[in-house]
C-alpha cells in the first residue's frame, strides 16, 4: 500500500490522470442512479440548447445528450477496458515467452508482433467487420483486443529480456526452480509498472479505435457508445446547424478520458524513467546556480575594484 | 549494409503475403454466402454470367484451397484485383489509381510536416525545460492531440471553414478547374487540402514533440555531451550534432510504428472532409458491401504502408552508423 | 624574483576552498568541503580516494562542468591567477579544451557514436580556431592520432569501430588537440585491462615528456597512481585529508585514512602480509558528525576526533594531513 502512495507523490500528470479514469469508471457504474433521463427516450424538441432541464442539451431525435454521454460511457469503458485487457495479455505471454524461450520460438513470435505492428489496423478491422456484417461491442472488443497487443508485446520483451540478464534470476535457475516459478515469482513483480502501461496505453487505442469504427457506422446502431453519438451528430450537421453540444459532448467525454489515460501513462513514464521527472527541482535548482554566479561575478567585480582603487593610490598599474 | 535492408525487405514481402492470405480467407469465413450479398450489392448491374469471372477473381476456382490460394496470388500479382461492384464494370485497380494520390499527398505531407515541426519544438522544448513552452504550450499541444479526431476535425471544418471561411471544405480540388499541370489547378489542390492537413498536423504534433523532448532529455544525460560542452564547443554545435542527432534515432523508429495510426487518421479526416482520397473510397465501399473494391484497397493501404516502412529503415540506415558495419 | 613569485609563476592551477554540494530536495549534501591545492607547470598531481569520496565531482566542477544537481557552493579555482569559476559564458568557452582538456572514464560513452573520430577531432579544432581550413584541419588530426599510435587511415570511423584500448587513445589524442596546459583525467584506465592499461600509461608518460602539460589524475588506484604522479591527495568524504610527494603517501603516509588505503594494496615483491582494509562504513553525508569525519572507522582515534574536526596540519611545506595526531 505504501508503494501504491509513493508512486502517486510528486507524480502530477499519474495523480490527475488517475481521478479522471475513477471519476469516469464511477459514472458508469452509477449510472442509473444519476442519469435524470432514460437515455433511449425522446424527452423533448430536437435540437434543444443547454439549459437548466436539459444540461447538456438535446439530441437531434430529442434524447437528453447528459444522459446519453454517460449511458455511452458504459459502452466505450466496457470495450475499452476489455480490449485493453485481452491485448495486455496477449502481450504479456507473448512477450515474456519470447524473451524466455528464446531461440526459434523468439524469432517466430517476434515476426508475428512486427508483422502485426506493421500492418494498419483500422483497414484491416474495417474491412474485417464489413465482412462479418453488423458487430456489437463485444466482437469490437474482441477485434481491437486482437490486433492491439502488438507495441506492448515488444516493449515487454524487451524488458523481460533485461531482467532475465540479471543475476537474481541466474542464481533461481541454478537453484533449480521450475521456469513457470521463476517467470511468476521473479520476473513479472519487476515488469509491473510496465504491464499497467501497457494496459494503459492499449486501453486507450481501444477507446479510440471503437470510436472511429461506430463513427464509421460499423457498429451495431441500437447500442449507443460515444463514437455512435459522434456518427448521429455527424448525420444532423450538428455543427453546421448550431446545435455544437450533440458532437462537442460526446467528443470531450473522449478527449477527457483519452486525456487521463495518456496523463496515468505519462505518470507510468516517469516511474520507469525517473530522469523525466518533475521539473520543480531542477528549477530551484538553476535558481540555486544563478544565484552563485551572480555572487562569484559580484565578488570579483568588486575585488577588481579595490584592486584598482589600490593601484591608483599605490600609483601602479592594476594586474 | 545489403544484409540489412535486405531481411527488412523480406520482412515486408512476408506481410504483405499475410495481408493477401488475410484477404483469402475472410470471404471463406463470413457467414453466409458471399457472392449472393455481391449479386445484390451490384444492385442488377452483374449479370450471372459473369458471377463466374467474378469468383475466379476472388480464387474460387475448383481444386482444394491451396491450389485456389495460388490462383488468387497469382491474380493480385499480374495486377488484377477484379471489378468493382459499385462502379461495375471498371476494375479496381483504376479507382485504386485515382484516389492513391490523394491519400498520399495528404498523409505523406501531414507526417513530414508534423516530424519536422515535432522534432525542432521537441529539441526547444528540453533545452527550455521547465520553461514557459515546456510547461504549458507543450502540455497543451499533446492534450489537443488526445481529442479523438473526428471531434477536431468537425471544429476545425466548422471553425475555420463554414463559421470563418477561410477555406474550402470539401473535395480534393474545385471542380470547374481541369486537372493539369497549371498554376491554378495546384493552386486549387492546395486550397482544398488546407483544412484537411491543418487538422492533421494539429492532431498529430503533440505526439512527435513529447517523443522528441523526452528522447532529448534522455540524451543529454549522456557523457558524450558533457564532452562536447568540455570541449568548448558553440551550444548549438552540441545541442544539434551531439544531441539531436542521436535523440532523433528512437523517434525516426517510432516513425514506422505511428504510420499505421497516420493512415487511420487520414481515414476518418478524408471522410469528414470528402476529400477523393483510399480512405473515402473504403468507407463508401463498405456501405455498400463492394467487396472486390474493399479488399483491392486494403492491399494497396498496406503496400503503401509498407513502402513507408522501408523508407523510415532507410533513413534509420542513414542516420546511425552503427548499422552499417 | 623572490622565492614567493618563483613558487607563484610556477603554480598553474590553484584551488582554493572549493565546496560542491548536491540538492536533493530541500537538503544540500555537502560532496566536496573546502578542498584546497594547487598544481604546478608540469607536475602530475594525483587525486585519490574511494568511491563516492568527490574526487570525480571536483575534477568536474573545476572547468564547471557540474551537472544538475551539483551546486559549486563556495571557492576558487584560479588558472593563471584567474578565477575560472566567475568566467563568464565566451570566457569559459575559450578557456575549455585549450588550456584544459578533459579524459572521461568510459572512451565509449563519451564519444559521440554517430560522428566519426575526424569529425569530433576536427570541430573542436575549428571551434577555437576558426582560421584553419579543411586541409589543416585534417593534417592535424592525422597528425594527432599518429601521436597517440592510431594508424591515420582509422581517421575517418566510428567509436564502435574501435576497441576498448584504441578508443582511450582516440580521446587522449582529442584532449592534446589544442595543446592544453592542464588534462584532467578521471579514472582513464579503470574500464581497461591491466596490458593495455599498461599501454596506455606509457604512451601517456611519453606524451607528458614531449609536451610538458600538467595532470591532474583521479583514480581509486593507488598502485597506479604511485609510478606516475610527482604529488597525490588523499580525499575521504568530500575532504582533503592528505596531500604528499608520491612516495611520502606510499611509504610515509601520516593520516589513519591514507594508511588503511596503502594497506589495502600488497605489495608485489617482499613477504606476505596480512592485508588490513578499513573497517566500517563509508560516511552518510545526510548527518555528517560533529567532529572528524573519518573518526567512526579511525583505528588511531582519541577523545578530541569525536567532539572536534581537525585542521589541515603543515608537517613540512609539501607534506600537509588532517589529523589530530600530528598537532
Amino acid at each position: 500500500m505504501k508503494n501504491l502512495l509513493s508512486f502517486f507523490k510528486g507524480n502530477t500528470p499519474a495523480t490527475v490522470g488517475t481521478i479522471i479514469v475513477l471519476v469516469f469508471v464511477l459514472l458508469s457504474v452509477f449510472a442509473p442512479w444519476i442519469t435524470p433521463y432514460d437515455a433511449n427516450k425522446r424527452v423533448a424538441r430536437g435540437h434543444q440548447p443547454p439549459s437548466a432541464e436539459y444540461i447538456l442539451g438535446t439530441t437531434r431525435s430529442g434524447k437528453d445528450v447528459l444522459s446519453q454521454v454517460i449511458y455511452a460511457g458504459r459502452i466505450s469503458l466496457l470495450v475499452g477496458f476489455g480490449a485493453g485487457l485481452l491485448a495486455t495479455i496477449i502481450a504479456v505471454l507473448v512477450g515474456i515467452t519470447s524473451a524466455y524461450a528464446g531461440g526459434k520460438v523468439d524469432a517466430f513470435l517476434m515476426f508475428v508482433t512486427n508483422v502485426f505492428l506493421v500492418m494498419p489496423g483500422l483497414p484491416m478491422i474495417i474491412v474485417l467487420a464489413a465482412f462479418l456484417g453488423q458487430v456489437g461491442p463485444l466482437s469490437i472488443a474482441l477485434i481491437l483486443g486482437l490486433f492491439g497487443w502488438a507495441g506492448g508485446a515488444r516493449v515487454l520483451r524487451a524488458q523481460a529480456l533485461s531482467i532475465r540478464e540479471k543475476e537474481f534470476v541466474t542464481a533461481a535457475e541454478v537453484i533449480g526452480e521450475s521456469k513457470w516459478r521463476i517467470v511468476i515469482v521473479e520476473m513479472l513483480p519487476n515488469m509491473v509498472s510496465l504491464i499497467v502501461g501497457t494496459f494503459a496505453g492499449a486501453a486507450l487505442g481501444a477507446v479510440m479505435g471503437q470510436a472511429a469504427l461506430e463513427f464509421i457506422g460499423l457498429g451495431d446502431p441500437t447500442v449507443i457508445s460515444w463514437g455512435t453519438m459522434l456518427q448521429w451528430a455527424q448525420h444532423s450537421s450538428a455543427l453546421i446547424v448550431g446545435a455544437w453540444w450533440e458532437a462537442i459532448v460526446p467528443g470531450v467525454a473522449i478527449a477527457l478520458f483519452a486525456g487521463g489515460l495518456t496523463l496515468f501513462n505519462m505518470g507510468m513514464d516517469q516511474v520507469s524513467n525517473p530522469q523525466l521527472k518533475g521539473s520543480k527541482n531542477l528549477k530551484r535548482w538553476k535558481k540555486l546556480n544563478d544565484e552563485l554566479q551572480a555572487q562569484r561575478k559580484a565578488k570579483l567585480a568588486a575585488s577588481k575594484a579595490s584592486i584598482s582603487k589600490k593601484s591608483a593610490q599605490d600609483g601602479v598599474m592594476p594586474v | 549494409m545489403g544484409r540489412f535492408l535486405g531481411s527488412r525487405l523480406l520482412f515486408y514481402i512476408a506481410a504483405f503475403m499475410v495481408a493477401v492470405t488475410f484477404n483469402f480467407v475472410l470471404p471463406r469465413m463470413m457467414p453466409g454466402d458471399p457472392f449472393e450479398i455481391m449479386f445484390a450489392a451490384a444492385q442488377g448491374k452483374i449479370q450471372p454470367e459473369q458471377m463466374a469471372v467474378l469468383k475466379e477473381q476472388f480464387g474460387f476456382v475448383a481444386g482444394p484451397w491451396h491450389v485456389q490460394f495460388w490462383d488468387y496470388v497469382k491474380g493480385i500479382f499480374s495486377g488484377d484485383l477484379g471489378p468493382s461492384l459499385t462502379y461495375y464494370p471498371t476494375p479496381v485497380t483504376e479507382i485504386i489509381a485515382g484516389a492513391l494520390p490523394w491519400t498520399v499527398f495528404l498523409a505523406g505531407t501531414s507526417t513530414l510536416i508534423c516530424l519536422i515541426i515535432g522534432i525542432l519544438l521537441g529539441i526547444f522544448s528540453a533545452y527550455n525545460r521547465g520553461g514557459k513552452f515546456d510547461s504549458i504550450v507543450a502540455p497543451a499541444l499533446a492534450f489537443i492531440g488526445a481529442f479523438p479526431q473526428m471531434v477536431s476535425a468537425m471544429l476545425i471544418l466548422f471553425g475555420l471553414g463554414v463559421f470563418l471561411n477561410w477555406f474550402p471544405v470539401g473535395y480534393g480540388y474545385n471542380p470547374d478547374i481541369d486537372a493539369g499541370w497549371t498554376l491554378a489547378f495546384f493552386g486549387s489542390v492546395a486550397y482544398h487540402a488546407a483544412l484537411p492537413l491543418i487538422t492533421m498536423v494539429i492532431c498529430g504534433i503533440g505526439g512527435w514533440l513529447f517523443l522528441m523532448r523526452n528522447s532529448m532529455i534522455n540524451t543529454l544525460g549522456e557523457d558524450y555531451i558533457t564532452m562536447g560542452k568540455a570541449k568548448g564547443l558553440s551550444t548549438r554545435r552540441v545541442m544539434v550534432n551531439y544531441a539531436a542527432r542521436n535523440a532523433a534515432l528512437p523517434v525516426v523508429t517510432a516513425v514506422a510504428m505511428a504510420l499505421s495510426f497516420v493512415v487511420a487518421g487520414a481515414l476518418i479526416i478524408e471522410l469528414i472532409y470528402n476529400y477523393p482520397g483510399l480512405g473515402n473510397e473504403m468507407l463508401g465501399a463498405v456501405a455498400s458491401r463492394d467487396y472486390p473494391l474493399l479488399q483491392g484497397l486494403l492491399l494497396i493501404i498496406v503496400v503503401c504502408v509498407l513502402t513507408a516502412n522501408f523508407l523510415a529503415d532507410l533513413a534509420y540506415f542513414w542516420l546511425d552508423p552503427r548499422l552499417r558495419k | 624574483m623572490t622565492e614567493l613569485a618563483k613558487q607563484q609563476a610556477e603554480i598553474l592551477l590553484a584551488i582554493r576552498g572549493l565546496s560542491v554540494e548536491y540538492l536533493v530536495g530541500d537538503t544540500r549534501l555537502r560532496a566536496v568541503d573546502q578542498v584546497s591545492f594547487t598544481v604546478n607547470k608540469g607536475e602530475t598531481v594525483g587525486l585519490a580516494g574511494e568511491s563516492g569520496c568527490g574526487k570525480s565531482t571536483l575534477a568536474f566542477a573545476l572547468a564547471k562542468l557540474h551537472k544538475p544537481p551539483a551546486l559549486i557552493a563556495e571557492g576558487e579555482v584560479l588558472y593563471k591567477g584567474r578565477d575560472v569559476l566567475s568566467f563568464d559564458d565566451e570566457e569559459l568557452r575559450r578557456f575549455r579544451w585549450k588550456e584544459t582538456s578533459v579524459v572521461f572514464q568510459s572512451a565509449m560513452n563519451c564519444l559521440n557514436p554517430v560522428i566519426s573520430i575526424n569529425a569530433q577531432i576536427c570541430d573542436v579544432l575549428s571551434a577555437h580556431h576558426p582560421e584553419m581550413n579543411r586541409g589543416e584541419l585534417q593534417d592535424r588530426a592525422r597528425e594527432l592520432l599518429q601521436i597517440v599510435g592510431i594508424h591515420p587511415d582509422r581517421l575517418n570511423q566510428y567509436p564502435h569501430q574501435f576497441s576498448g584500448g584504441m578508443r582511450q587513445r582516440a580521446v587522449l589524442a582529442i584532449s592534446l588537440a589544442l595543446k592544453p596546459q592542464l588534462i584532467i583525467m578521471d579514472e582513464p584506465t579503470t574500464a581497461l585491462d591491466v596490458v593495455v592499461e599498461r599501454e596506455i600509461m606509457d604512451q601517456l608518460s611519453e606524451l607528458k615528456q614531449q609536451f610538458g602539460f600538467s595532470i591532474l589524475l583521479i583514480s581509486h588506484d593507488l598502485s597506479l597512481m604511485g609510478e606516475i604522479t610527482d604529488r597525490i591527495a588523499v580525499m575521504y568524504a568530500g575532504k582533503l585529508v592528505e596531500i604528499a610527494p608520491s612516495e611520502e603517501v606510499l611509504f610515509n603516509p601520516k593520516h589513519p585514512y591514507t594508511k588503511g588505503l596503502v594497506n589495502s594494496f600488497p605489495h608485489l615483491l617482499g613477504e606476505k602480509k596480512e592485508l588490513t582494509g578499513i573497517a566500517g562504513n563509508p560516511l552518510n553525508l545526510y548527518s555528517p558528525p560533529a567532529g572528524c569525519y573519518f573518526e567512526e572507522r579511525c583505528p588511531e582515534r582519541i577523545w578530541l576526533c569525536k567532539s572536534t574536526d581537525p585542521a589541515l596540519i603543515t608537517l613540512n611545506p609539501q607534506h600537509k594531513a588532517k589529523c589530530h595526531l600530528l598537532g
